[in-house]
């Protein structure tokens, strides 16, 4: 079970923004996706997740070909994603925003719903445990029943990963889960994601704070103006110098 | 035929111009305001007022009409776009600018009553002149004026190209220290001044009458999707179009659909191009 | 059996509405209680597209004209029996619904209440033409219920047994799994999608519901009018109904019905309000937008928040990280 990006090439106007870029995703693996700003990396994140159809190459899942296949597909599929800035619901409780996640696990139609026949029920039960364990789980035990809206950021950030979890993904595609985290919390979700990969979860993590990607993932890919220029275990990544130059700096 | 050709053609024009504000406003703002329509009622009514009541001069109560529809441009802005825009709900302004054109046509039907009443003469001229009577072509004469007017606008004036700067790229605008809220309010001020000479010269086709607003809103809204939201070119084609397919279906079939036959007009073309023939802007970002 | 304060809550509400007619006082509030009744039928499914799914149509009257012809021609003068002709007024205009909302729903905000209003004024203009079969300008004379619903009382049980149930199906919608998606749909149309909401489908379904429930109202309001002409299907009934909705608060119940009551029975109680009209609607709906946008009842939630004992707020994040992976096994094992 992979998912995989095959020489994905995608243009918006002129501009390429992706050239042939590959990459792999397997559970029970967190792959870093590190590289400067504007080098292509939530654009990868977007083509994976559905929101953008590549101009050439194909994603897949194993062998079937998913690249036309609609976000919500895709989100069937077990392809589960965070944004860079939390698009959460903000009038919902956290519980219900992390019940969210279980749509497709909701089988019951509009109106099975609307007669609140003993499926729904019976499904409504199941999420509200689901959701409520995640939520324990990482580390929002405090504000289940709060709205969405009273938040704080970190708060956010880990209540679109439970939604994320509530989905039962296969893979999930996290965008700088780590952005505007203090030290302390960027440790939390570093446990968390590493939670992820031994429940063989696949994790794509796309960051900006080198360290920890480094830190925490099995592999690392690295982009530069729309291409891969180095894809390897976190140490040989480290060292290349053309990595160096372009992003790590001297 | 042909006075339902001529009729169709001069009700487009009207179409026209409301699209043609449309454009001005959604060019600094974003926003396609409820309250296009009732510009030109209120430019109607107030004409009619000016000369008849007040006994004003012509050239007098046309420019009252033009103050008058500026002042409500200038009230939509202050009170259904500024605070509105501040926040981030895309739909607000939708609510805002339909609350407003709600509470003007009440008050203007509760003010001029809800009957339509006749628009003076504007130019002397003899009521036989039939297919060259003035309530025809003095519409479609402004509809082309206001449009190659914004033209010379945008293309010669330094507002004009502050205009099309935020129309552009409002973010840059402002961090190019353009005052962003003061050119938004202008636009307002000028698209309530075309409104309202849009309405003065088309009084005696329109009559003066309060509930202009909401059809006039409706149609110059299909007039600007058929043209391409933006394109003043556009905003001419789409109500001239939209002007004399009413006037052909009214000739074939009567005049009972006409709404039915403008909103078909519209689904085929949004079906067939959906940023409108002259668009350039894709529909979404509305 | 011990019964929560809601329950409660509920239990009095419906007690005092069944036994209105004997504290009502006169027939003209038993009239004007149906009445609400009715318009909340068509609101409350409404309710669903403009204040859950967020999609804001102006035009419902329309499809209330639609189901109020469809009753009269069918029960007046085809003489069906009002029971299945109240069925039919749901059926077609649930049909309408879906063929208004099929192109019109992919559009954006403005484009779709462009769209619902110009249906409203299409629908007006077709029942004006149709002279034959709608009575044109002089309209079309109701039949009433039969027995046991021909008395006011009668008429009143059965509309508030209808209005009780849309208000339970759309509290079912609401408060499940459906209701979060919609609110998804509303709020981040890309959290819905990456969450596996079909957006467009859903937005598709409740609106068709919507038309479902307006034709029912169609059919009810047009028994309550007795004679119904184009001028009882004005535009700016469609827009007291949306009104009504966005007062009262998007994606709440509570809400939107007291806005239905309050708004509809208050110009009849307060004359000069009448006179005003629709300028009144549209100063209320201006003054919601600009001071709470989220209406009406998010004001009485603020105050309830705002008595309830505070206790200090944690923000800390903490994760029980061997609950975490219990959580994530379970569902890799469903």
């Amino acid at each position: 079970m992979t998912l995989a990006a095959r020489d994905i090439t995608k243009r918006f106007g002129g501009l390429t923004a992706l050239s042939q870029v590959s990459l792999e995703l397997k559970p029970g693996e967190v792959h870093g996706l590190i590289g400067p700003n504007g080098s292509g990396k939530t654009t990868l994140l977007n083509l994976l997740s559905g929101y953008y159809r590549p101009d050439g190459g194909k994603i897949a899942i194993d062998e079937t070909d998913i690249s036309s296949a609609t976000v919500q597909r895709r989100a069937n599929l077990g392809i589960a994603r965070t944004f860079q800035k939390p698009r959460l619901l903000p009038t919902l409780s956290v519980l219900d925003n992390a019940m969210l996640g279980g749509w497709r696990d909701a089988r019951a139609g509009f109106l099975a719903t609307a007669f609140s026949l003993p499926q729904v029920k019976a499904d409504e039960r199941e999420l509200r445990s689901r959701a409520g364990e995640l939520l324990h789980g990482v580390g929002l035990s405090h504000a289940i029943g709060r709205r969405a809206n009273l938040l704080e950021h970190a708060e956010q950030r880990f209540l679109e990963i439970a939604r994320g979890l509530a989905q039962r993904p296969r893979f999930i595609l996290l965008d700088e889960p780590a952005g505007g985290l203090t030290a302390a919390e960027i440790e939390h979700l570093g446990a968390v994601i590493r939670v992820m990969r031994e429940s063989g979860v696949g994790v794509l993590l796309v960051e900006h704070h080198t360290d920890f990607v480094f830190r925490i993932s099995d592999r690392v890919t690295t982009l530069d103006v729309g291409s891969v220029i180095k894809h390897g275990t976190p140490d040989e990544v480290r060292r290349d110098p053309e990595v160096i130059r372009v992003y790590l700096g001297a | 035929m042909f006075v339902a050709l001529i009729t169709g053609l001069a009700t487009g024009a009207l179409y026209a111009a409301a699209a043609l504000t449309y454009n001005v406003m959604y060019s600094t703002s974003k926003v396609l305001s409820v309250t296009t329509g009732h510009i030109s009622m209120l430019g109607g009514i107030f004409g009619a007022w000016f000369i008849s009541t007040l006994g004003w001069p012509i050239p007098i109560a046309l420019l009252g009409s033009m103050v008058v529809g500026a002042a409500f441009g200038l009230l939509t802005d202050l009170i259904a776009i500024r605070r509105v825009l501040a926040r981030s709900d895309e739909h607000l302004w939708l609510l805002s600018t339909l609350a407003l054109a709600t509470m003007v046509q009440q008050a203007a039907g509760l003010w001029w009553g809800t009957e339509p009443k006749p628009f003076p003469r504007l130019i002397p001229q003899d009521f036989s002149a039939g297919l060259g009577d003035q309530k025809y072509w003095l519409p479609i004469a402004i509809a082309i004026l206001l449009a190659v007017a914004l033209e010379v606008f945008y293309r010669r004036t330094l507002y004009g190209k502050l205009f099309v700067a935020m129309s552009e790229d409002a973010f840059a605008a402002r961090a190019r220290g353009i005052p962003t809220g003061r050119i938004r309010s202008m636009s307002y001020v000028m698209a309530g001044a075309m409104g309202g000479l849009a309405g003065f010269a088309a009084g005696q086709l329109t009559f003066a009458y309060f509930a202009l607003g909401l059809t006039l809103t409706l149609n110059g809204f299909i007039a600007l999707a058929v043209g391409g939201l933006g394109s003043n070119l556009g905003a001419l084609v789409g109500g001239a179009a939209l002007g004399i397919l009413s006037a052909v279906a009214t000739y074939f079939v009567g005049g009972e659909y006409q709404q039915t036959i403008s909103v078909g007009l519209l689904m085929i073309v949004l079906l067939l191009k959906p940023a409108g023939l002259f668009g350039s802007q894709s529909v979404r970002p509305v | 059996m011990k019964l929560s304060n809601r329950s409660m809550a509920i239990l009095i509400v419906m007690a005092a509405l069944i036994a209105l007619p004997w504290w009502a006082g006169d027939l003209y509030k038993l009239h004007l209680a149906a009445l609400i009744c009715a318009y909340w039928v068509l609101i409350g499914g409404l309710n669903l597209v403009v204040g859950y799914s967020g999609q804001l149509s102006i035009g419902h009257v329309g499809l209330l004209a639609i189901g109020a012809y469809c009753f009269a021609i069918l029960a007046g003068t085809h003489g069906v029996h009002p029971g299945l002709a109240i069925a039919a007024s749901g059926a077609l205009c649930a049909l309408c619904g879906l063929l208004l909302g099929l192109p019109s729903l992919r559009l954006p905000g403005f484009y779709f209440a462009m769209a619902t209003l110009a249906f409203a004024l299409i629908v007006t203009e077709i029942t004006l033409a149709q002279g034959n079969l709608t009575g044109g300008g002089v309209g079309l004379s109701v039949p009433g219920f039969p027995p046991p619903f021909d008395t006011p009382r009668g008429t009143y049980w059965l509309i508030l047994a209808i209005a009780a149930l849309v208000t339970w199906l759309t509290w079912n919608v609401a408060r499940h799994t459906w209701g979060r998606g919609l609110v998804a749909v509303r709020d981040s149309a890309v959290t819905a999608q990456a969450v596996g909401v079909p957006v467009f489908r859903a937005k598709l379904t409740v609106f068709v519901f919507s038309g479902f429930t307006a034709g029912i109202a169609g059919a009810l309001f047009a028994v309550l009018q007795s004679y119904i002409t184009p001028d009882t299907f004005v535009f700016e009934l469609g827009l007291f109904f949306f009104v009504c909705i966005i007062i009262g608060g998007r994606g709440h119940i509570l809400g939107p019905a007291i806005g239905t009551i309050v708004l509809t029975a208050l110009p009849e109680m307060v004359a000069p309000l009448a006179k005003l009209g629709n300028f009144f609607y549209g100063l209320l709906l201006l003054a919601v937008v600009l001071l709470v946008p989220e209406g009406i009842g998010r004001v009485f939630e603020l105050l309830v928040e705002r008595f309830r004992p505070r206790r200090s707020e944690s923000h800390v994040v903490k994760p029980d990280l061997e609950r975490l992976a219990k959580a994530i096994q379970a569902g890799k094992s469903r």
